[in-house]
């Protein structure tokens, strides 16, 4: 017994929670095995008391270097997606948020919903054709040729645009994700 | 749907919440000693509500003294003693219950090996090693129930069958299970049919038949919801896979996490874009000379596939006659014992062999689609496997109970062999197979490259296995003991193999419909044949006279008749009688229930043709909408 402390109130937990979507069943048993592996990557810069609420961001680099992103090709999309300053540096909420979306549990919207953000390079609500190309070298080590690569987007255009405005919207996105079944287990990251 | 992070918003708070959240920046120490130097004024129970607040948001153990202080001195007041002895409890019972559901999520099963082969290999490899998960779980809970409710009654009384003094345990029962093995309680002839009057009235012949009725019932209803369920999520609605929308936006496995595998999916990607961009430029219309040349391939591998699979059911038809008439003649063999190895031993090599000679003809047969291709490959390994199944089956239900005494044992022998030898050619094909596959192809052949993991054969041979454990529960109910040593034993091998001898599968994919069609082979033809096969041998086939729990009997059904008189005697059970008579064995409540069966099949058949209706009307107005607004 004696001095153990705390990490997180039960407050706090609830906090966590809220944050991660009410409708996300978030595991909060989670919360430490995946605080901790967040302390791992900067031990001096992540205290272990955090009924404070420190203000700790840990930079892009550090969250890219895990073992379980740092193969990833979208690492700094999804690294930026999640983070509130946009560039990458993830405190331990954003961390959370990040691994309870691409956990086994979050529903299809949601992660239909950050699939998309991620997908989109230039943050205009839309998948539009470059960003398709962005996606399309990320994937094949721009081994493409060029006139493959519009050829591809073009073909994604044409079966996925329901509109017809040029480009896919987050409906159109997700009217794709609901027919592909074996997306919820590929949007996974097993942590 | 956007969501935004929200932060939680503190109301004005009042003086017991800022005291709160003065006490939460303090370490315990300085915890305690903050709420005993509370001012007088603060009344008892204030001061009784404020520790207990603190003990729930703090949860620590050192408040705890706190609480026993108030419960001493609270003996005037009984209510206050009892609610919080109650939220003393209740503090520990939610403390416990963290650290053994966070145990336990510890201790699940090969949770990290799991990760690390998706991590490699990804979602269609890892669909094998989850189904073989799942069949273990099976076995385990048919090990538990029959060894709980038929073998232990029967050890701890005095009816434990009792080996003859002139056999001895010699090492070939491991493979025969035969000999020794024949007196033990692993077979059914060992069974008792008598009542065990102790504590309770103990009827061995219902026990036998009710839980192994029950078990089969329970696995069925279990397969079934997870194939409806498995249908609706990835059946219902799926796209095709060629799609270069899907390929682009949908395929990638997030989960990969090995450098090389990553690259290689990137490869096998630009690969099947490319193939999909040159189908695309190149497809021409395939001229009715050529059309009709491929249908007669088709046509003509499918006849000699077919063929072959019959050809090997009819020869074990005629191996297992002509070894019964080898067993009956006088000069008999060195071993007779060694030689019933033979039918096992050839079934196994054929259920080997055969599907290489289909993967080969699929190489001449070119397949528009590589679903088509997996499918007609699963369907004619399946057709093998089930026609010797089948064979063997009718060898056993017709002829062995004529020829022996006691032939349910025997029987039960003839599964263990199968399971035996099954998982001896399942070893020496993983090391032989892959790891040959393996040092042909990077060695001595490199043009063919690493051998891919094939999921859709290795699930068939899992499924294969369980099947026969299925229908050797009846017979043999400790069959599940040997399954599961061998499930386990096969997790480890498999992995092993994988990890050093394959590489991923290149084409990505389909992991949910595959898995769907998995569990659908499971139920469909493996499940339910083996529930005939143990349902026919209760119902019409008379159990030996002289061993097992059902001697005497003319059928094994007929336990329930006699039950059912023994209940009518008591006259506070009458409805269980009722229910025997007027819906069990009734024909009308089956009819019935048939027809409205079938009504509400086509009322819902109905259903799903309007909703198709509506999706097309639904996907004309999207497009109509997105013409008429103006771009942004």
């Amino acid at each position: 017994m004696g001095n153990k402390q705390t990490i997180f109130t039960a407050q706090q937990l609830d906090a966590y929670q809220m944050i991660c979507n009410p409708t996300l069943k978030v595991n909060v048993l989670d919360h430490p095995r995946l605080f901790y592996r967040y302390r791992d990557l900067a031990p001096q810069l992540v205290p272990l008391d955090y009924t404070n609420h420190p203000d700790v961001k840990l930079p892009y680099e550090l969250i890219g270097s895990m073992p379980e992103l740092k193969d990833n090709p979208f690492r700094q999309r999804i690294a930026e997606v999640f983070s509130e300053d946009g560039e990458g540096n993830m405190t331990l909420d954003d961390f959370l948020d990040m691994f309870s979306v691409l956990s086994e549990m979050a529903p299809r919207d949601l992660k239909a919903y950050y699939a998309f953000k991620i997908y989109d390079f230039n943050d205009d609500d839309f998948i539009c054709k470059s960003d398709l190309e962005k996606t399309l070298n990320k994937l094949t080590r721009n081994e493409l040729t060029e006139d493959e690569v519009k050829m591809v987007c073009e073909k994604v255009i044409d079966e996925a645009d329901l509109d017809n405005d040029g480009r896919l919207s987050l409906e159109d996105f997700q009217h794709m994700i609901n027919r592909a079944p074996d997306f919820l287990s590929t949007f996974h990251i097993r942590i | 749907m956007v969501l935004s992070k929200n932060r939680l918003v503190v109301s004005c708070p009042t003086e017991e919440q800022i005291l709160i959240k003065e006490l939460v920046a303090l370490s315990t120490t300085e915890q305690i000693r903050k709420i005993r130097a509370l001012p007088v004024s603060f009344e008892e129970k204030k001061h009784v509500r404020l520790v207990e607040k603190i003990f729930l948001k703090i949860c620590h153990w050192s408040v705890f003294p706190l609480y026993l202080n108030f419960i001493q001195k609270c003996n005037r007041d009984v209510y206050l003693c009892v609610l919080l002895c109650c939220l003393l409890l209740l503090q520990l019972i939610r403390r416990f219950g963290y650290s053994i559901k966070s145990i336990s999520q510890s201790l699940q099963l090969w949770r990290g090996i799991m990760k690390e082969i998706g991590g490699k290999f990804g979602s269609s490899v890892l669909n094998y090693f989850v189904l073989l998960k799942w069949l273990l779980l099976f076995n385990i809970f048919s090990f538990l129930v029959n060894f709980g409710f038929i073998t232990i009654p029967l050890l701890v009384s005095d009816l434990s069958p009792n080996v003859s003094p002139n056999v001895s345990f010699r090492g070939l029962e491991l493979l025969t299970g035969a000999g020794y093995f024949n007196y033990t309680v692993m077979y059914y002839g060992s069974y008792s049919n008598e009542t065990f009057r102790g504590l309770v009235d103990y009827d061995m012949q219902l026990a036998y038949f009710f839980t192994i009725s029950v078990y089969m019932v329970l696995c069925g209803l279990v397969l079934i919801f997870s194939m409806a369920s498995s249908f609706k999520k990835n059946y219902a609605l799926a796209d095709s896979a060629s799609n270069s929308a899907w390929q682009l936006l949908c395929s990638w496995d997030f989960s990969i996490t090995n450098e090389k595998a990553v690259n290689q999916r990137k490869n096998n990607l630009r690969i099947q874009l490319k193939e999909s961009l040159s189908e695309k430029a190149h497809r021409e219309r395939q001229t009715t000379s050529e059309q009709l040349k491929q249908y007669g391939i088709y046509f003509g591998f499918w006849l000699l596939s077919t063929g072959l699979a019959v050809g090997c059911g009819a020869s074990i038809f005629y191996l297992c006659q002509y070894e019964n008439e080898v067993r009956k003649s006088t000069h008999c063999c060195r071993n007779p014992e060694a030689e019933t190895l033979l039918v096992p031993f050839v079934v196994s090599l054929m259920n080997m062999v055969i599907p290489l000679f289909f993967s080969l003809f699929n190489k001449f047969e070119h397949y528009s689609s590589q679903r088509r291709q997996i499918y007609a490959l699963l369907f004619r390994n399946v057709l093998l496997r089930l026609s010797i199944l089948g064979v063997l089956c009718y060898y056993w239900m017709n002829t062995v109970p004529q020829k022996f005494t006691c032939w349910e044992p025997v029987v039960g022998q003839a599964l263990y062999r199968l399971v035996i030898v099954d998982f001896i050619f399942l070893m020496l094909g993983s090391l032989f197979g892959e790891f040959l596959s393996n040092v042909i192809g990077t060695k001595i052949q490199p043009r063919l490259g690493v051998p891919e993991f094939d999921v859709a054969r290795n699930v068939l041979e899992i499924i294969y296995a369980q099947t026969l454990a299925w229908i050797g529960i009846y017979f043999s109910p400790l069959l599940p003991v040997i399954q599961i040593l061998k499930f386990f034993i096969l997790f480890y091998l498999k992995k092993v193999s994988l990890i050093h001898n394959c590489q991923p599968p290149r084409r990505s994919g389909r992991a949910a419909q595959m898995k769907t069609i998995f569990i659908f082979l499971l139920f469909i033809p493996f499940f339910v044949g083996a529930l005939s096969i143990v349902a026919y041998t209760a119902w019409s086939l008379t159990p030996s006279e002289h061993c097992g729990p059902f001697r005497g009997l003319n059928n094994t059904f007929s336990v329930t008749g006699e039950w059912i008189d023994d209940v009518n005697k008591l006259s506070s059970t009458q409805w269980v009688v009722w229910i025997y008579q007027n819906v069990i064995k009734s024909e009308i409540f089956y009819f019935l229930i048939t027809l409205i069966i079938l009504v509400i099949i086509y009322i819902f058949w109905q259903l799903i043709q309007g909703r198709k209706e509506l999706i097309v009307l639904l996907r004309k107005q999207i497009v109509n909408v997105g013409s008429n607004c103006p771009p942004e």
